[in-house]
């Protein structure tokens, strides 16, 4: 007993029409997206100059690129401060998702509709950290190194921006999901609003923070590592120098060295995580 | 020592839930609030220290002499009487992931400088009293557990010694022991009843069992108004009005 959709339609409820539900008989509805989406790849392809020559002619270049990089040049250590900006790229992380987290934690109190002191505030807050999320960091930096200068501050503060945005969303979520009850206790002993913060909703959302806070490192320190390469700072300048002036083997060194590095770093904050959310598991 | 006049207070869709309540608070009493559930015993309990705003009437503390209106006061002013008047929940509010002892330091919040607390910055003398607060809840053993490794009575315990830390001049207890054992709900009561020697006690209850045996005066509230202010010896008619049926709160459901 097989009908066509629109035979069940009438069958059934005699007033079900296929107009009420959306189904259309004219095939054309369905072709047009095809082929404009169809027509749009091949515009793309012709407009970015895709052709399989060129990579089949790259395939050399690559084999090419990687023999010179081997052995690496570990001796670009002893040269320059290259261990140093490796540091420096850390630093840039660690003191960049430190300021965001901070001025995230201001920012969530604002936007989170169970503290936020008026509907106004709490939506501007929200539109804020909208907008710095929107924003990709390329966009702060290629503006605050014309404004700043370029270096390790520039990116920085782009970390700290792009953490606010995320961390900010983060935070504010978890304040509204915690028990509303203590505040209202700390309120009935004549509390402040800071010391209900400080006393109620700061323990609440401990674990929360730290583990947003601890996962965000481990993006800005790609980040940081990206920064560099656009003026930022840190070690991405040095990775960038050494790819321009072909020197190739000191690039695949610094680079080994930095993904250790990074993946050290990585470990240990996912090792201090693990322990917070697991202890949440555990009480 | 307080005074409520004409308190009344409307639900959010417009019903009146209160309509008018008038009494006053002496020193030393341990007065029990009797009546059936959403008669607004709570909603009371809160008009009295500002968590709740009453749409009529006055809360008036007056405690050494110069009476104070408490509804319609704002931040600074609010705070200052809400220090005088304690509070303790129902199935008792710790911050779940502050230690007993901390949870029992909150309760003197109102009394701390902002900038001092949020430094964290209890003396040594504070942390005393807390401890002998503790003590005297019986529970000084477990000051340094987090709350949330309580049990119900330990819990209720040591809200019991948030507010004796708080040292207020009268204590809201709204309905204190409904979610608790019976060797548990003496227990609280009997830690409650001595107090009053320092604070007047305001309890909301809903076993009248346990408000004659406790209380020194009941106030029975039904339809938003007083229907009985007197000693402990409630009448079992008195009951019947109360609650509407014989005595029971659920006998409704069993006619």
């Amino acid at each position: 007993m097989k009908y066509p959709l629109r035979e069940i339609f009438r069958k059934g409820s005699g007033e079900l029409i296929s107009s009420e539900v959306g189904y259309k008989r004219w095939p054309l509805h369905s072709l047009v997206p095809k082929i404009g989406l169809t027509l749009l790849f091949i515009w793309s392809l012709v407009n970015l100059n895709i052709s399989p020559r060129l990579f089949l002619e790259g395939i050399p270049h690559f084999f090419n690129l990687v023999s010179e990089m081997f052995p690496p040049n570990w001796e670009v250590f002893w040269r320059g401060k290259i261990l140093w900006s490796i540091l420096e790229t850390l630093a840039m992380a660690f003191v960049g998702t430190f300021w965001g987290a901070l001025g995230a934690f201001f920012f969530a109190l604002l936007a989170a509709s169970n503290l936020s002191p008026s509907k106004i505030v709490r939506e501007i807050a929200k539109r804020c950290l909208t907008a710095e999320r929107s924003i990709p960091p390329l966009i702060y930096i290629l503006l605050l190194v014309v404004v700043i200068g370029l270096g390790p501050f520039a990116g920085t503060i782009v970390i700290a921006l792009g953490t606010i945005g995320m961390l900010g969303k983060l935070f504010a979520e978890a304040i509204e999901t915690i028990d509303p009850k203590p505040l209202e206790s700390l309120e009935s002993a004549g509390a402040t609003k800071p010391q209900i913060i400080r006393y109620a909703v700061l323990p609440q959302v401990t674990p929360s923070l730290i583990a947003n806070t601890l996962f965000r490192f481990d993006i800005n320190l790609r980040v940081a590592l990206f920064l560099g390469v656009v003026g930022g700072g840190g070690i991405g300048v040095d990775l960038q120098m050494a790819m321009s002036l072909f020197r190739y083997a000191d690039a695949l060194a610094i680079t080994v060295v930095t993904l250790v590095v990074i993946w050290t770093a990585e470990r240990i904050s996912d090792f201090f995580r693990r322990k917070v959310i697991g202890q949440e598991v555990l009480l | 020592m307080l005074s409520l006049r004409n308190i009344a207070k409307k639900l959010p869709d417009g019903r009146p839930l209160l309509k008018s309540i008038s009494f006053e608070v002496q020193k030393g009493e341990f007065i029990g609030i009797l009546g059936e559930s959403g008669v607004g015993k709570t909603v009371l309990l809160r008009c009295i220290n500002g968590l709740t705003r009453p749409d009529h009437g006055e809360v008036i503390m007056n405690g050494d002499g110069n009476p104070e209106k408490i509804n319609g006061k704002n931040g600074r002013e609010l705070r200052a009487i809400r220090r005088k008047i304690g509070m303790i929940f129902q199935g008792s509010i710790l911050v779940k992931r502050l230690t007993v002892l901390e949870n029992v330091l909150t309760g003197g919040l109102g009394r701390m400088s902002t900038l001092r607390s949020l430094l964290y910055g209890f003396t040594d003398q504070e942390v005393e009293q807390a401890l002998k607060a503790l003590d005297q809840v019986g529970i000084r053993s477990l000051a340094g557990r987090r709350a949330e490794t309580l049990s119900g009575g330990e819990m209720q315990r040591a809200a019991i010694a948030r507010a004796i830390f708080q040292n207020p001049r009268l204590l809201l207890a709204d309905e204190p022991v409904s979610n608790l054992d019976p060797k548990n709900t003496e227990m609280i009561l009997d830690l409650l009843k001595p107090l009053t020697n320092q604070m007047a006690i305001i309890g909301v209850f809903h076993a009248p069992k346990l408000v004659t045996k406790y209380c020194t005066r009941i106030i029975g509230i039904r339809d938003g108004l007083v229907v009985y202010d007197g000693g402990p010896d409630i009448p079992d008619s008195m009951l019947d009005l109360i609650y509407g049926t014989n005595g029971n709160p659920c006998g409704q459901l069993s006619n």
